[in-house]
């Protein structure tokens, strides 16, 4: 019975879930407002019943395959916290037509309950059922924009890397159950630890793991999906997609890399890597190019939310740096960063997609003169930007600042100047899309008496919207230390 | 109240900024144009004076003879890292708080008339101010830092927005550079941090040689921390103050930015930009700097001939006004990097006084340039495009000829104390450096007077027949300036008295 109290955030996902489908079919189209309303006080039912779940510490349900500790429960917040700031986007959005936005909200809803599984699996069956599971919504999610061609063509590119590194999964699993004759991860680890494998089969275990871990995260071998996807689907769906998928795979990463490719090394909060791969070279390299990729894309990209996907994917390259260092610091510094990623990214996607429904178009030469049109808008989605690429005054700024600390803390120096040189180039390409929502103020000016014709902003409930996100932002920034404390406590009770 | 003044004096400016983004539009009165409301531009007065009249009371209420700290504020802001907020004046930044105090409600007066969307360009000048005093004023490397780096984004939008013709390309000229130079110093950042145990930004536990004999691994050669760290936190700031070779996107800023831009650009980023290369080279670097120092005299040198040579070219008084700069800020390096106490105080002074001399021909060259519709003063042969603006306009003629004597360092103004204490202090060093020092003084002599000329001297062209005299706003926003030169140079002593402790308390740790 204990059981079920541990995943009642799960299973309130799942009857809220089940009341928005019974309510799409009952009403089909109309009542928007009720389902809305339902989903979110659903996400807010399972919001509390994960801090209740904090009070039980970490213990493994189910016959050991469903862990409920610190980490999945960190992760459980964030994801549901994605889900109703995902909701409340589509609820304002109108890329999403009104009458499909209930099976919208039903996706999303679906998409938080499989990441939440995806946080909690322990089990190899689990995980990959979990992450099929996941990959199916965010098909459907990115492909929503039926009648639009990119939107097709980002569903089908997802489809078919997702297939792919499923696969790939599948076989690096095939293969570690066959050398350790067990499915939970711990008891592979205890197994592995027993007797250690041959150089060449713990590779290949390693690269299959991690090639379908890579393409979860949006990281180098995997990583072409990332600017296509965010780009192509509708855009409430790329902020759930760019910080939900990527999240769970780092949910997963973090699982699955440190339980079993490393065990317990001399000094306090450390890991060493298990056996004779040293596979965090591998991990750094492919840190390093994802972020000098990205970043030099960004800054190439003419098309405002192709920008925003390649910043994501050079995220994703300094989020790695927390995990190739094999310490508690770096694991709880990925953590403080995907939480400001939540309220940037969410923020971000919001408002392109205000614009997008304002101008039909997402282009840098388009967004011309919008500052003028869209004051707050504008000014948030600047400090959104500047967030995601860490500058000076926003937490993601502190948030980058633990990252490159840790990995030279841990003597990898040319990653952090990588980091550091990525991160000046991507500030170069938010400047570009800053400066070109500018545009032709001096020649916007002539025609300064429409100005207030063409005033889009002023909806109260968006501004309000806003400030939600921008008031915790500034706040995670603010008190950095208790956050960062938290994500550290999270740790604390960690079933390793 | 009184423990809190820097605090109070950095989020005054924060708040008026606030003030013009979210103040409504009927009350800011944008749109009636220049003759409508002016609320929105009181209030960014009001607000940036206010902090000014914080930062003058702080200063005054300085003890003098004190090398300490005074009026600190201390918070943690992130234990874990050993971030601290952790503000305070001594010698070292009481001036340059003083100049950041008098040059921003200037700018904010002398774009009061700016038709295209005021609002965005004063609150852009109270952000940037906000950021300036907390820079000058922090005492925690990375406190230090985030402000300093907050201040690169404001320029962009000021000179991309508010710009002449290629203000695209300067206005991206100037954040490359900018973003460049702070990845520099953020890197070295980060190795001071991790060379040190405990872990620590707090200048005060860094200073007296904590990093000395520190080495780091890089490839498997051993760096000392000290050099490397020297050597980015000098190009990354060269990056952000120009220093001739990496002043391009300098030059290219004058010629697009609008001219109070310009001057905070010039007169306030540079000035403070030499403040943090002082303060972390003489507080961490004790070990680098003596060798360091002979290294900051010749490229100081440099910069002087370059910036005298440069401007004896130039017709504009943008570009003129730049090389000026370049010129004047070879000066104070090769007082930083004379290691005397003369030197060094003289240094200090200049920074100010270079602030305040810079800004005023900005001002006076901003006036002239609205007046007769371009800065050019000469045509490619040197003859006068301009001419006899004196007589129409005795009062612009004055005030440019009492900055053209600070500029030049003439008995009186402000320049002599700085220039002449500089001279002192390295002479015994570096005899030749003084030399040259001689010569571009004679180059500036050359022309600065050749301008002064072909502006207000000589027969009257066409244009300056209508050419009006300072308006009462105008008066009253140049005369701080004129005057504060004036005091500098006449009495110099409560000032001197202020740097002079804190300089010699830094330079007996480098010795």
């Amino acid at each position: 019975m204990s059981e079920l109290f541990l995943i009642m955030p799960e299973i309130f996902l799942f009857l809220t879930l089940t009341f928005v489908v019974i309510g799409e079919i009952a009403y089909h189209g109309e009542q928007n407002r009720l389902i809305i309303l339902t989903s979110l006080v659903g996400l807010g039912g399972a919001l509390v019943q994960t801090l209740i779940a904090y009070r039980y510490g970490a213990t493994e349900i189910f016959a050991h395959t469903y862990t409920v500790d610190g980490l999945s429960l960190f992760f459980k917040l964030l994801f549901i916290g994605l889900a109703a700031l995902a909701v409340i986007t589509v609820a304002h959005t109108n890329e999403v037509p009104i009458e499909r936005k209930t099976e919208y909200c039903a996706l999303i809803l679906a998409g938080s309950l499989s990441m939440c599984l995806v946080a909690s699996a322990a089990d190899l069956i689990l995980i990959f059922l979990s992450l099929l599971f996941l990959n199916m919504i965010s098909y459907f999610l990115a492909g929503y924009g039926k009648t639009s061609v990119k939107s097709t063509e980002a569903a089908v590119k997802y489809m078919v890397f997702s297939t792919v590194a499923g696969t790939l999964l599948l076989y690096g699993m095939a293969i570690l159950f066959g050398v350790s004759h067990s499915l939970n991860i711990y008891a592979i680890h205890h197994a592995l630890t027993a007797n250690t494998l041959t150089h060449p089969t713990i590779l290949i275990i390693f690269m299959l793991v991690f090639a379908a871990i890579s393409f979860q995260l949006g990281v180098f071998p995997m990583h072409l999906w990332t600017p296509d996807v965010l780009e192509g689907a509708p855009t409430p769906a790329s902020a759930f997609l760019s910080v939900g998928c990527r999240a769970a795979g780092f949910a997963v990463a973090i699982r699955i890399l440190i339980a079993i490719f490393t065990q317990n090394s001399s000094s306090q909060g450390q890991w060493q890597v298990m056996g004779s791969v040293d596979w965090t070279q591998i991990l750094a390299l492919v840190s390093g190019l994802t972020m000098a990729f990205g970043s030099l894309l960004a800054f190439r990209q003419k098309s405002a939310k192709r920008m925003v996907g390649c910043l994501v994917m050079a995220e994703s390259g300094y989020l790695l740096l927390g995990l190739v260092v094999l310490d508690q610091v770096g694991i709880a510094a990925i953590l403080y960063n995907l939480v400001i990623e939540l309220f940037a990214l969410v923020g971000i996607f919001y408002v392109l997609s205000f614009i997008f429904d304002e101008l039909g178009s997402d282009l840098l030469v388009d967004l011309r003169g919008m500052l003028g049109r869209a004051v707050p808008e504008c000014i948030c989605l600047v400090l959104f930007l500047l967030c995601l690429v860490g500058m000076p005054p926003t937490p993601g700024f502190i948030g980058k600042f633990t990252l490159i600390g840790v990995a030279l803390r841990h003597r990898w120096p040319v990653l952090g100047l990588i980091a550091i040189f990525s991160i000046a180039v991507s500030t170069v390409a938010v400047s570009k899309l800053a400066y070109s929502l500018l545009g032709e103020f001096k020649a916007a000016q002539p025609r300064a008496l429409s100005f207030s014709e063409t005033q889009v902003s002023g909806v109260w409930s968006r501004k309000i919207f806003l400030m939600s996100l921008v008031i915790p932002l500034l706040l995670i920034g603010v008190f950095a230390e208790t956050v960062l404390d938290l994500a550290g406590r999270s740790l604390g009770f960690i079933f390793w | 109240m009184s423990q809190h003044l820097i605090t109070i004096t950095v989020l005054l400016p924060v708040l008026g900024a606030l003030i013009q983004a979210f103040l409504p539009k009927s009350l800011a009165g944008d749109r009636e144009g220049m003759n409508g409301g002016t609320l929105g531009r009181w209030l960014a007065l009001v607000c940036s004076l206010g902090a000014s009249i914080t930062a003058v009371v702080l200063v005054a209420s300085m003890r003098t003879q004190v090398p300490d700290l005074q009026a600190s504020e201390t918070y943690p802001w992130i234990g874990s890292y050993a971030i601290s907020y952790d503000m305070g004046l001594d010698g070292l930044n009481a001036l340059l708080v003083l100049l950041v105090a008098t040059l921003f409600p200037i700018l904010i007066a002398a774009e009061w008339n700016q038709k295209t969307g005021v609002r965005g360009m004063h609150g852009l000048f109270l952000i940037l101010q906000a950021s300036f005093f907390g820079t000058v004023c922090a005492q925690d490397i990375f406190l230090q830092f985030f402000f300093w780096s907050i201040t690169c984004l404001p320029f962009y939008f000021l000179i991309g927005i508010w710009g002449g013709e290629k203000r695209e390309s300067a206005a991206f000229h100037s954040i490359v550079s900018a973003s460049m130079g702070n990845a520099l110093v953020f890197g070295a950042l980060i190795l001071i941090y991790y060379a040190v145990d405990p872990h620590t930004f707090s200048l005060r536990e860094l200073a007296g040689g904590r990093l000395n004999g520190k080495v780091f691994e890089i490839l498997g050669f051993d760096c000392s921390v000290s050099t490397v760290s020297f050597i980015l936190i000098s190009v990354g700031l060269a990056l952000r103050a120009p220093i001739w070779p990496l002043h391009g996107w300098f030059t290219r800023a004058a010629k697009e930015a609008p001219p109070s831009v310009f001057i905070a650009l010039s007169a306030v980023t540079v000035p403070v930009a030499i403040y943090i290369f002082m303060r972390l080279s003489y507080s961490l670097f004790p070990e680098t700097l003596p060798w360091a120092g002979q290294f900051i005299v010749s490229v100081g040198a440099i910069n002087l001939i370059m910036g005298g040579v440069c401007a004896v070219a130039q017709n504009g008084l943008r570009p003129l006004m730049a090389f000026i700069c370049l010129a004047e800020v070879g000066f104070v390096l090769v007082g930083v990097g004379s290691l005397s106490s003369a030197g060094v105080v003289g240094a200090v002074y200049q920074e100010m006084v270079l602030g305040f001399s810079v800004a005023g021909f900005g001002l006076f060259s901003g006036i002239i340039a609205e007046r007769a519709g371009n800065s050019e003063f000469k045509d490619v042969k040197g003859l006068p495009l301009l001419g006899g603006i004196a007589t129409r306009a005795p009062a612009i003629a004055l005030v440019a000829g009492v900055i053209v004597a600070s500029v030049l360092g003439f008995p009186g103004s402000g320049g002599f104390v700085g220039h002449s204490l500089m001279i002192i202090g390295s002479y015994a060093m570096h005899p030749v450096t003084l030399a040259l020092a001689g010569a571009s003084l004679l180059l500036a002599t050359y022309y600065l007077f050749t301008m002064y000329r072909c502006l207000f001297l000589g027969k009257s062209s066409a244009g300056a027949r209508e050419f009006a005299d300072l308006t009462m706003r105008e008066k009253t926003y140049l005369l701080p300036v004129v005057l504060g030169l004036l005091f500098c140079g006449l009495y110099p002593k409560p000032l001197l008295e202020l740097v002079r402790p804190t300089v010699l308390t830094l330079l007996s740790t480098v010795k």
